[in-house]
């Protein structure tokens, strides 16, 4: 079980290796707080989903097997969106946009197609939880990396009269404002990606 | 052909539960989100009133008139502001264009057309990007501007520091600005008629 859960955060990250759910990713990594509001987001609709999934696994006749999981993808995003909007309004309105988004990110239905609707509840809870990390950490990791460059800046939660930006001396002035816009996402990305593999080469020859 | 029956059967079945589930929850949600949306224009109208007072109830705008359906199409309502029951300002509801879609603002207008303070309100733009320009601070290249000193439309007409404050947002600060000036000219055409 604990090989489910821990295979989606190196062995099988949905970003680094799997390279699933880039679009979403690469938008939304602009500042570190975004990319924990949509971590958690993806983390709940991919449990959600997983959890569904699995159960109706041997209900849902394959021919229509993706329209189903749409179908459910689809409400639990919808489900999240509403509850969000009514009762943490602060919260929605950060991350209003990444919501709906959230149906499209194929590491959701890739998750659903590849492994709940093969495998028990207890097994599908613990890939969801464990791909949700996985792609959440990965995510602030680019997004750490994009902020302090393009803006010199760490964005985190505003807590009373702190109003959640760490300023960091040097940059903050003179910032690469390109890591801040879509080609610096793709850049960021290409070079972590470009790191891990090469650490990952060098564990295998050793 | 019963097994297409079953198969179609089983997902209408799978859609059927979904949308009981997510009628069932909006029901709960939708008075919470409405009444949360109410006290954010309620806020939004008295932050851009400059302490003048504000009308109980709007005007809507109708287009029937086909000359100014073109020009001011995207001003929905005013509300009148007054001073001691003089008629100071106005504040107008106005849709902009912004990168994720229609955006809703709320702008304070003198009588004059200069913008006293501007508000976005409901708006799917890009967190860190076009986003920003919910905050109060955005909305100060406007302030009191629209009379003497015209408003800003474009990029270029910007001082660099601020030019740079919205690079990477461009479509919404055009969208912001088009609202802006165009609500400034229907105040001063359409409501005071001080620019004929």
């Amino acid at each position: 079980m604990l090989k489910e859960f821990t295979k989606g955060i190196f062995k099988e990250n949905p970003i680094f290796i799997i390279v699933l759910g880039l679009c979403p990713a690469l938008g939304v990594s602009s500042k570190l707080i975004n990319a924990i509001g949509m971590g958690a987001g993806v983390i709940f609709v991919l449990l959600g989903s997983n959890i569904f999934v699995s159960l109706l696994k041997n209900f849902i006749p394959d021919k229509v097997r993706i329209p189903a999981y749409v179908v459910i993808i689809a409400s639990f995003v919808t489900l999240v969106e509403m509850v969000m909007e009514a009762y943490l309004p602060s919260l929605f309105e950060s991350l209003g946009v990444f919501v709906p988004l959230i149906v499209v990110n194929c590491l959701i239905l890739g998750r659903a197609e590849a492994f709940a609707n093969k495998n028990t509840i207890k097994a599908s809870i613990f890939d969801a939880l464990g791909m949700g990390i996985g792609f959440t950490l990965s995510l602030m990791l680019i997004a750490l990396f994009r902020e302090v460059l393009g803006a010199g800046t760490v964005t985190i939660m505003a807590i009373g009269n702190f109003d959640g930006v760490i300023k960091i001396p040097g940059i903050y002035n003179a910032p690469a404002r390109v890591f801040g816009l879509s080609a610096g996402a793709l850049l960021v990305m290409g070079y972590l990606k470009a790191f891990f593999n090469w650490y990952s080469s060098r564990k295998r020859v050793s | 052909m019963r097994n297409i029956l079953k198969t179609s059967g089983k997902l209408a079945l799978i859609c059927t539960i979904a949308a009981i589930a997510l009628a069932f929850v909006n029901q709960m949600t939708a008075p919470k989100i409405e009444a949360y949306n109410i006290e954010k224009l309620i806020k939004a109208l008295s932050a851009v009133s400059k302490n003048y007072s504000i009308s109980e109830t709007s005007t809507q705008v109708i287009d029937n008139d086909s000359e100014t359906s073109s020009e001011f199409s995207n001003v929905n309502e005013y509300y009148v502001l007054t001073d001691n029951g003089i008629t100071v300002g106005y504040i107008l509801s106005v849709t902009a264009n912004g990168y994720g879609g229609p955006m809703d603002m709320i702008i304070g207008y003198e009588n004059n057309g200069e913008v006293i303070q501007a508000r976005l309100l409901k708006n799917a733009e890009t967190p860190g990007l076009g986003k920003e320009a919910e905050k109060s601070e955005y909305m100060e290249i406007f302030l009191s501007k629209g009379a003497l000193v015209p408003i800003p439309k474009r990029k270029n007409q910007l001082p660099s520091e601020l030019a740079d404050a919205i690079s990477g947002a461009t479509i919404t600060f055009s969208g912001v600005a088009k609202a802006i000036y165009s609500g400034s000219e229907f105040v001063k055409t359409q409501l005071t008629g001080s620019k004929k």
